[in-house]
C-alpha cells in the first residue's frame, strides 16, 4: 500500500502530472476493459444498463470518468454518488456526467434483487488503494447489498472493503478487477474471471525504479488482460 | 495521440529506430503536441520534441516537465538542412499552429519552422489544422501533410486536405454539444477514440 502511495506521490510531485490527467486515463481504462469483457451486445437486460457506485475519494472519481466513457461506448450508466467531496475536480466530473444525461440515483436500491433486475453490471468505484480501517456508512450497507447481487461486479483497483494487501475472504468477490498502474498485493486474492491492467501512463523510469515489471500492453491499447 | 500510431504502425516504419519529430508551437496546438509526444513514448516510439517558444501557462509547463521526465529529448534548434530531418526521423508531427492561430503564422519562430517543413520529404501528421493554412480557406502554398488529425470536428480547411489519411478525434464531445453545432460525427468503432474518414479522392 505504501509503495502504491509513493508511486502516486512521485507522479504528482516529480513528474507533475495533475490528478485530472491521470484520473481521466484511469477512468477511460476502466470503461475500455469493461467494454472488452462485457460488450453491450452481451447484456440480457433490454438496455446495456450499468450501475456505477462511487465512493468519497479518488476511486469514486475514477468511477465518474468511467461512467462518462461507458456512455460514449454505448452503455446506459446510472451513478450512485452519496458523498461527493466539496472540490472542483469532483463537482466538475459530476457535471460532465449530468450533461451527458447520466442519471444520479437519489438513493441506493434497497435490495440486491432490484439491482439484478435493472442492471447487467455493477461498477464498484467505492474504495481504492488508500483505503484503511473501518468502512463508514453508507458504504457498509452498500457493500452488504453488493455482496448479494448476482450480476457481475467490476471493481476499480481494489475490491472495496478489502484490505489493500491481504484481501477479504468474506467480502465482495467481484467478477472483474481493473488494476490501475500496477496490480496491488490484494490482487493475489482475486478469484474472478477478468483481471485487467489499466492506467497506461507509467513513465519508463518510474517503472524501473519500483521494479514494477509490467507486461507490455498491446499496440496502442490502454488496457491489458492479465492471465 | 492514438492516430499517429494508427497511420504509422511501428512495424511499418522505414527507419530502424521508431523516431518521430514533434514540432510544437507556442499555444494550445503545441501543448497537444507535448501530450502526443508523451503517449508516443509510452507506445514505444522514440519522439524528439522541438519546442522553441515555451508557453508560460502552468498546465503546459507541466506537460513539458512530464515529457522531460519521460526522457524525451528537446532539440535546441531545428536544422534548416532538410536532409538531416529526412534522415533522422520517420515522420514529423506538426503541432505548430491550430485553429486559433491568426497572426501566428507570420511570426518567428513559426515562419522559419514552416519554411523548413515545406521541404521535408518524410510524412507530416498535422494536428487539427495544417500549420500555416487559413483555418477556413485552406492552403496557399503551405505544408502538405500526409495525415490530418481533426480535433473535435474537421475544420473548414480540411476540405482542401489531399493527404493519405484523415482522422477525427472527437469521441469525448458531449451529445448536446454535437447536436448544438450540428457536427454529425461518424461512428467510432468499438472503444476507439479516433476514426478514419473516407480518404480524399
Amino acid at each position: 500500500q505504501e509503495e502504491a502511495q509513493a508511486i502516486d506521490q512521485e507522479l504528482f510531485t516529480e513528474y507533475k502530472f495533475s490528478v485530472d490527467q491521470l484520473m481521466e486515463l484511469a477512468g477511460l481504462s476502466c470503461a475500455t476493459a469493461i467494454a472488452k469483457a462485457y460488450p453491450p451486445s452481451s447484456f440480457t437486460t433490454s438496455q446495456p444498463a450499468v450501475l456505477v457506485v462511487c465512493g468519497p475519494g479518488n476511486n469514486g472519481g475514477d468511477g465518474l470518468v468511467c461512467a462518462r466513457h461507458l456512455k460514449l461506448f454505448g452503455y446506459e450508466p446510472t451513478v450512485y454518488y452519496p458523498k461527493c467531496p466539496n472540490k472542483p475536480l469532483f463537482e466538475g466530473l459530476t457535471t460532465q456526467c449530468q450533461k451527458m444525461d447520466i442519471p444520479f440515483l437519489p438513493e441506493f436500491p434497497a435490495e440486491a434483487a432490484l439491482i439484478d433486475e435493472l442492471y447487467g453490471l455493477v461498477v464498484d468505484a467505492i474504495f481504492g488503494f488508500s483505503f484503511k480501517g473501518a468502512v463508514r456508512e453508507p458504504f457498509g450497507s452498500i457493500l452488504g447489498t453488493l455482496e448479494r447481487v448476482t450480476v457481475p461486479v467490476a471493481s476499480i483497483d481494489i475490491p472495496s472493503g478489502w484490505d489493500v494487501e491481504k484481501g477479504k475472504a468474506d467480502g465482495l468477490q467481484p467478477d472483474m478487477l481493473i488494476s490501475l498502474t500496477a496490480p496491488k498485493k490484494a490482487a493475489l486474492h482475486f478469484t474472478g474471471r477478468y483481471h485487467f491492467l489499466g492506467g497506461r501512463f507509467v513513465p519508463p523510469a518510474l517503472e524501473k525504479k519500483y521494479a514494477l515489471n509490467l507486461p507490455p500492453y498491446p499496440e496502442t491499447e490502454c488496457v491489458l488482460q492479465l492471465a | 495521440p492514438w492516430s499517429s500510431p494508427q497511420a504509422f504502425p511501428l512495424p511499418s516504419l522505414p527507419r530502424k529506430q521508431p523516431t518521430v519529430l514533434v514540432v510544437c508551437g507556442p499555444a494550445q496546438n503545441g501543448a497537444i503536441g507535448l501530450v502526443c509526444a508523451r503517449h508516443l513514448r509510452i507506445f514505444d516510439y522514440e519522439p524528439t520534441i522541438f519546442y522553441p517558444k515555451r508557453s508560460p501557462d502552468p498546465l503546459y509547463r507541466d506537460f513539458t516537465t512530464q515529457c522531460e521526465k519521460m526522457d524525451i529529448p528537446f532539440l535546441s534548434y531545428l536544422p534548416t538542412e532538410v536532409q538531416l530531418i529526412n534522415d533522422a526521423y520517420n515522420a514529423v508531427v506538426d503541432a505548430v499552429l491550430g485553429a486559433e492561430a491568426e497572426a501566428g503564422e507570420g511570426r518567428e519562430p513559426c515562419a522559419a519552422i514552416l519554411a523548413t517543413l515545406k521541404h521535408i520529404r518524410i510524412p507530416i501528421v498535422s494536428l487539427d489544422v495544417p500549420s500555416g493554412w487559413d483555418v477556413e480557406a485552406g492552403s496557399s502554398g503551405g505544408i502538405s501533410p500526409d495525415v490530418l488529425v481533426s480535433l473535435s470536428a474537421p475544420k473548414q480547411c480540411a476540405r482542401s486536405f489531399l493527404g493519405r489519411q484523415h482522422f477525427v478525434a472527437g469521441r469525448f464531445l458531449p451529445y448536446d454539444v454535437q447536436k448544438k453545432f450540428e457536427l454529425n460525427p461518424p461512428e467510432y468503432p468499438g472503444t476507439e477514440c479516433v476514426v478514419a474518414l473516407r480518404a480524399p479522392r
